[in-house]
């Protein structure tokens, strides 16, 4: 058993460059949906520009709030990483995590969906998605909903 | 009087200013290069309030980091002239407040600011081609030494290593290409799992109590006799802790400007 293991929950506190991967590809899906219509063809989605403020708010978000330091960020993006990682191992690996780390990746995921204020259909599923993998109760979520529309205007919207 | 002809003077046509404070940094990089980082922060602020006129139209934020922030979330201003920018801020803003800094910190900053013109005058002359001119560094006096040259060159290098880390920590993706070839695999499977979960039933997410909380504007939300409360602690938690990242990323630039005041004062007869 590790040290982030819990033997109750059978739930496992992912740390450093580990959750740093499931928040950038968590972060990068909702960053996706949250502009992306289901009837587009891929290459309209790759013609869409990923709007710059997302950008830096998902690693100010990594650091400020999940505690991540920089070398885990860079780590958790590499390629031989983040590469290996589907929306479907996502979704597992957030079915293993502890409550309060759940709630922070819900948070974040949500704080990059409001950034245009408008949540698409792809957004919406995504988010329930998540919220079904963490098995967040409907008030865990609309707090989750809350934060994250707080911290969309702090430092996604406006920074 | 008439300055002498410089790497900048491309920019005449199209903003004489902005190719006078280039000159007059470009002249002062070895004999007085905080001046030289004033004039190019002064330069760099003078683009992005003209950017900032001509892209939205209506008055900007007045300070140079808010504005540079303004024009990248806009879509005005590419990450990588972004970048020059942020550095020549930073590096001037230092020099501003009596920060000393070697020549070969003003003659890298120098090189941003040319990439910048070049880049700027093909905003400003829309369907015109990037000027071909290319950059000639300003003569050093032979009185500066290999030696010294060398350890601020390398100080300067760590220097750079050590904010290109900081910013590759802090994006989403590496560049462009990496975001283009992520969003298509991501659509791809977010298209597959909506697909899955549309036909399984899978129950979606409360959009109204969602939509509802999007639509308010941040004030009513603080406001607001039931998300009020929620609204406001995470508020305040946000604001801890975005301010302990950035208390961080200060602390960071202060020992870059005391590790260069040190090598100054070291080489310093």
């Amino acid at each position: 058993m590790t040290a982030g293991e819990s033997p109750k929950s059978g739930k496992r506190r992912l740390e450093g460059a580990e959750l740093a991967t499931a928040w950038f590809v968590t972060a990068r899906a909702m960053a996706v949906a949250a502009i992306a219509d289901p009837s587009w063809s891929l290459d309209e989605v790759r013609g869409k520009a990923l709007d710059a403020s997302r950008h830096s708010g998902a690693g100010l978000y990594a650091q400020a709030v999940l505690g991540l330091a920089e070398q885990d960020c860079i780590m958790g993006k590499s390629p031989e990483r983040i590469g290996r990682m589907t929306l479907v191992d996502c979704l597992a690996t957030a079915r293993g995590m502890p409550e309060d780390q759940a709630e922070k990746i819900m948070t974040g995921a949500m704080m990059m969906a409001f950034a245009q204020r408008q949540l698409t259909p792809l957004a919406a599923r995504f988010a329930s998605m998540l919220a079904s993998a963490f098995e967040l109760t409907p008030a865990q979520f609309e707090s989750c909903c809350l934060s994250g529309r707080v911290l969309a205007d702090m430092t996604v919207r406006q920074k | 009087m008439t300055e002498p002809p410089n790497n900048f003077s491309f920019l005449d046509p199209v903003d004489p200013r902005l190719s006078r404070l280039a000159g007059q940094a470009e002249s002062y990089v070895h004999t007085d290069p905080e001046s030289c980082l004033f004039k190019l922060r002064l330069m760099v602020e003078t683009m992005a309030s003209t950017l900032i006129r001509l892209s939205i139209q209506q008055p900007g934020p007045l300070d140079l980091g808010a504005m540079l922030g303004t024009l990248e979330r806009q879509g005005v201003l590419p990450r990588h002239y972004a970048d020059h920018m942020h550095a020549i801020r930073r590096d001037g803003n230092a020099a501003v407040h009596g920060d000393a800094a070697p020549s070969s910190t003003a003659l890298r900053r120098l090189r941003d600011a040319f990439a910048l013109a070049r880049w700027y005058f093909t905003q400003l002359r829309r369907g015109s081609r990037m000027p071909d001119a290319a950059f000639s560094p300003p003569l050093r006096d032979v009185a500066a030494s290999g030696a010294s040259s060398d350890a601020a060159e390398a100080l300067e290098d760590r220097i750079e290593t050590q904010r290109t880390r900081t910013r590759d920590a802090l994006l989403l993706y590496k560049d462009a290409e990496e975001a283009a070839a992520w969003s298509v695999r991501c659509f791809g499977e977010l298209r597959a799992l909506e697909d899955i979960a549309a036909a399984v039933g899978e129950p979606l997410v409360d959009a109204e109590s969602v939509a509802l909380v999007m639509a308010l504007e941040l004030e009513q939300l603080l406001e607001h006799p039931v998300y009020g409360k929620g609204s406001r602690d995470a508020r305040r938690d946000a604001a801890d802790q975005l301010e302990a990242v950035k208390r961080r990323l200060d602390e960071q630039e202060a020992r870059f400007r005391s590790e260069r005041e040190r090598l100054i004062g070291e080489l310093r007869p």
